[in-house]
């Protein structure tokens, strides 16, 4: 097994009483507030999350006008549908087409779309996806299911810095009568990270 | 530092992508209090994201390999607390031996409501800059071959590359100085498309790319 799977393990207590100990002497010390704490965390858990980039996503594919102005400023149309912030100061949005497949990594960390995605999977944060998706980012994506021809690009988006990127998934063929809420439903988090396609 | 194991982008032998179905936000609720102390304590810390990722990556490299990722968010908090003389390394070990210690208040923390609205807001690292830009889109450039010592955002799989500049990010603030509280150095960001086959052989598909953003010291133009 790879080293990288601590997140699937229950944590060995000492873990618990670590953070247990460093919480009481940060919250006595006036450092941090328990209940900023218990906000920030919740916020992730029930606010934000791919559910925000769907929604961004369905509204690209039925608004030309909106999905210009993602491509073009992806936090400030974002924004319009109420998603900003943290790790999405810079968003930019990029577009599968017919001729290029769009897939984001961070080979150095971790970083992530928080706004628009939430926080990211563990499989995003393995060794095994940071340093393969550069290498072999075809042999990856079989490994979610997906096949791109060898004669379309395969284009992978390495976020060294503080742009952060969404993938604008291709719509799926035979939805036209959907409405923007029902296209969101088929818009996965894999989708717009490039791991995955949106399906009917 | 720079060239350890955290640069991972081309490094072979982790195996299969683990992916778990429905995953949890976080696993444990060490987890989710490691994540929220994180968040609110940086500023009272007055440390920038740039300095806790160059201590993150600064563990030993086999270290870094067998924590998990909030194992290391967790060792990175304690080292920072002990650093900058919030707790002792004695105290902290003294609470989680369950024994009191004597704990003064010196500062306010961030209130839950200031904390959820700087979430929402956040913080751009852009930075308007007056030189200018030494590289322009449709450029050919190449990646410097550098080794710092300290903090950098230029992986290794690029050094010595050709690419072609796609984009032009503006003035950034410049991680390789902000980390060591250096100065926040703004630098022009450029994105730089490789071809899979410059950086990996023949054997990659020629039709392959990869889109890295790199600043401006770490480019020369291709000669």
């Amino acid at each position: 097994m790879p080293h990288d799977s601590h997140d699937h393990t229950d944590p060995p207590s000492d873990l618990a009483l670590r953070v247990k100990a460093l919480e009481t002497a940060l919250t006595r010390k006036g450092y941090v507030d328990p209940e900023a704490i218990d906000a920030v965390v919740d916020t992730f858990e029930t606010k934000v999350g791919p559910r925000n980039g769907a929604a961004v996503v369905a509204k690209a594919w039925t608004d030309p006008a909106f999905k210009q102005r993602l491509l073009d400023d992806a936090s400030a149309a974002c924004a319009e549908l109420g998603f900003s912030g943290q790790q999405g100061e810079q968003l930019k949005a990029v577009e599968n087409t017919d001729a290029v497949h769009n897939m984001v990594v961070c080979t150095l960390c971790s970083c992530y779309p928080w706004p628009v995605l939430g926080l990211p999977p563990s499989w995003y944060k393995s060794h095994a996806y940071r340093s393969r998706a550069v290498i072999e980012p075809r042999a990856v994506l079989q490994e979610f299911g997906v096949d791109i021809p060898e004669d379309k690009e395969v284009r992978v988006w390495d976020s060294t810095a503080e742009l952060r990127y969404l993938v604008l998934p291709a719509r799926p063929d035979g939805t036209d009568d959907l409405s923007e809420d029902a296209l969101a439903e088929l818009v996965s988090r894999d989708s717009m990270i490039g791991t995955g396609v949106a399906q009917a | 530092m720079t060239n350890s194991v955290h640069d991972m982008g081309g490094m072979q032998g982790f195996g299969v992508i683990d992916r778990e179905e429905n995953e949890p936000v976080f696993h444990a609720e060490w987890q989710r209090k490691t994540f929220g102390m994180m968040m609110t304590s940086l500023g009272p810390f007055q440390v920038n994201l740039d300095h806790v990722r160059s201590r993150m990556e600064s563990v030993p490299p086999s270290t870094y390999l067998e924590l998990g990722y909030y194992d290391k968010w967790l060792l990175t908090l304690e080292e920072l607390a002990i650093d900058k003389n919030v707790i002792s390394k004695e105290d902290l070990a003294a609470l989680m031996a369950g024994q009191d210690v004597s704990l003064t208040r010196d500062t306010d923390p961030f209130p839950a409501e200031g904390m959820l609205a700087f979430l929402a807001t956040g913080a751009t690292a852009a930075r308007q800059i007056e030189t200018p830009a030494a590289f322009k889109v449709g450029d050919t450039v190449k990646a410097k071959n550098l080794n710092p010592k300290g903090h950098t955002r230029l992986p290794r799989y690029v050094r010595g590359h050709m690419g072609l500049v796609i984009a032009d990010a503006g003035g950034q603030i410049y991680p390789d100085t902000n980390a060591t509280f250096s100065g926040e150095g703004p630098e022009r960001l450029y994105t730089v498309q490789f071809h899979a086959t410059e950086l990996w052989g023949n054997d990659a598909n020629p039709k392959d790319t990869v889109c890295v953003d790199l600043w401006e010291p770490y480019l020369e133009a291709a000669s």
